[in-house]
Parts: C-alpha cells; structure tokens; sequence
C-alpha cells in the first residue's frame, strides 16, 4: 500500500449540490477500488496566478488517502472526462503528514 | 617592508570573490538555509517559502544568489513545477 495526495480544481460556475457530488464521487472511487481516504480539505475559493482555460478562479479539494496502483488508474480514468473539473495532481508520499494545513485560514 | 609584502599576497589568494565590493566572508562562508536544523519543509503547498525563491518573472534563482545546497535546490525545482500545474504560484 501506498500513500497518495490529490488535488482537484472544480470549475467556478458550480452550484453547491454540484460541488458536493465532485466531492462525494471521488472518495467513493477511492473507497471501493481496494482504497481508504484519510483526510479531506476544502481549501474553498482561490485566484489562479494566471488564466488557466479561460478562467480565472476555481474550488480545491484536497485528498490524502491510501491505495494501490489501480486505485490511481480508476480516478484517472474518471478525472479525464469530467467536465465539471479544470485540473488535477496526484503526489506519491512514503509518509504523510496530517497535521500541517497549509490553507487553513481560507477555510470557512 | 617584509611585513608589507606578506600582506599583499594573501589578498591576491582570494580569488574566490564574486565582485570587488563585496566581502569574501558573506558570501562564500554562507551555508544551505534549507538544511539546518529546524529548516522549513519543501513543499508544493508551502507557497510562502517557494515564493522567497522565485524572481519578479517566476523565474527559479540560481543557487549562487540563494546559496542553497545541490540536493535542496533539486527539491524545490520539482516543487515549484508542481505548484505552477495547480496555478497557485
């Protein structure tokens, strides 16, 4: 098993049932492809620091979570076609740390 | 007069200098700031720390402004990326 951390960029315009099924949809994936999520953050709000596909803010979320290779495989799959998403990343880590946040005061 | 002498070459040895204004003690004698003992973590999420190692054009500093160690400056090189991906930086 490894650990993994991920980053979505949700697009502005969502509405807030939206932006809660992004959420739901993701750890479901990770919960039922022989995965388990740790930790979520929602980092809310950010301005990008330049346009990225003609907008110019989105909503974090922050995954941290254990799992195996195919685990990764199902959510690229899924990250790829969805419409409702800008971007994302998937970071390896041989030890995660819980504790820090690095956006904490954005949080509402 | 011997005395005189000795002085002179020992200021012709420091060729090290980066320019002539500038001591030979602050700048050659710094070390790593990313490795002492208590040294913030390299992270793509620590954006208060990777901001102090970019230009005015988001471009990444030379270690021979910053002084920072071969090992760390490839750290944060792979970190910066990342962070530029997700649009934080």
């Amino acid at each position: 098993m490894n650990f993994y951390e991920q980053t979505i960029i949700a697009k502005q315009d969502l509405s807030k049932n939206q932006f809660d099924k992004v959420l739901q949809k993701y750890e479901k994936l990770i919960n039922e492809s022989e995965g388990k999520v740790l930790k979520t953050e929602n980092w809310g709000l950010l301005n990008f620091s330049r346009k990225i596909s003609k907008y110019n803010k989105g909503y974090y979320i922050h995954l941290k979570f254990q799992g195996k290779p195919t685990t990764i495989e199902s959510i690229k799959k899924n990250a790829n076609i969805d419409k409702e998403i800008i971007r994302y990343l998937i970071v390896r880590y041989k030890e995660l740390d819980l504790k820090t946040e690095y956006f904490s005061k954005i949080k509402n | 007069m011997k005395k005189k002498k000795g002085k002179k070459k020992f200021q012709t040895n420091s060729m090290s200098k980066l320019s002539l204004f500038q001591k030979s003690e602050m700048r050659m004698g710094r070390t790593c700031p990313l490795s002492k003992k208590d040294a913030p973590i390299i992270d793509y999420k620590n954006i208060k720390l990777l901001k102090r190692y970019i230009s005015e054009f988001d471009k990444i500093l030379p270690t021979k402004i910053t002084s920072v160690s071969q090992n760390k400056q490839r750290k944060l090189s792979n970190e910066i990326k990342k962070a530029r991906t997700l649009g934080l930086i």
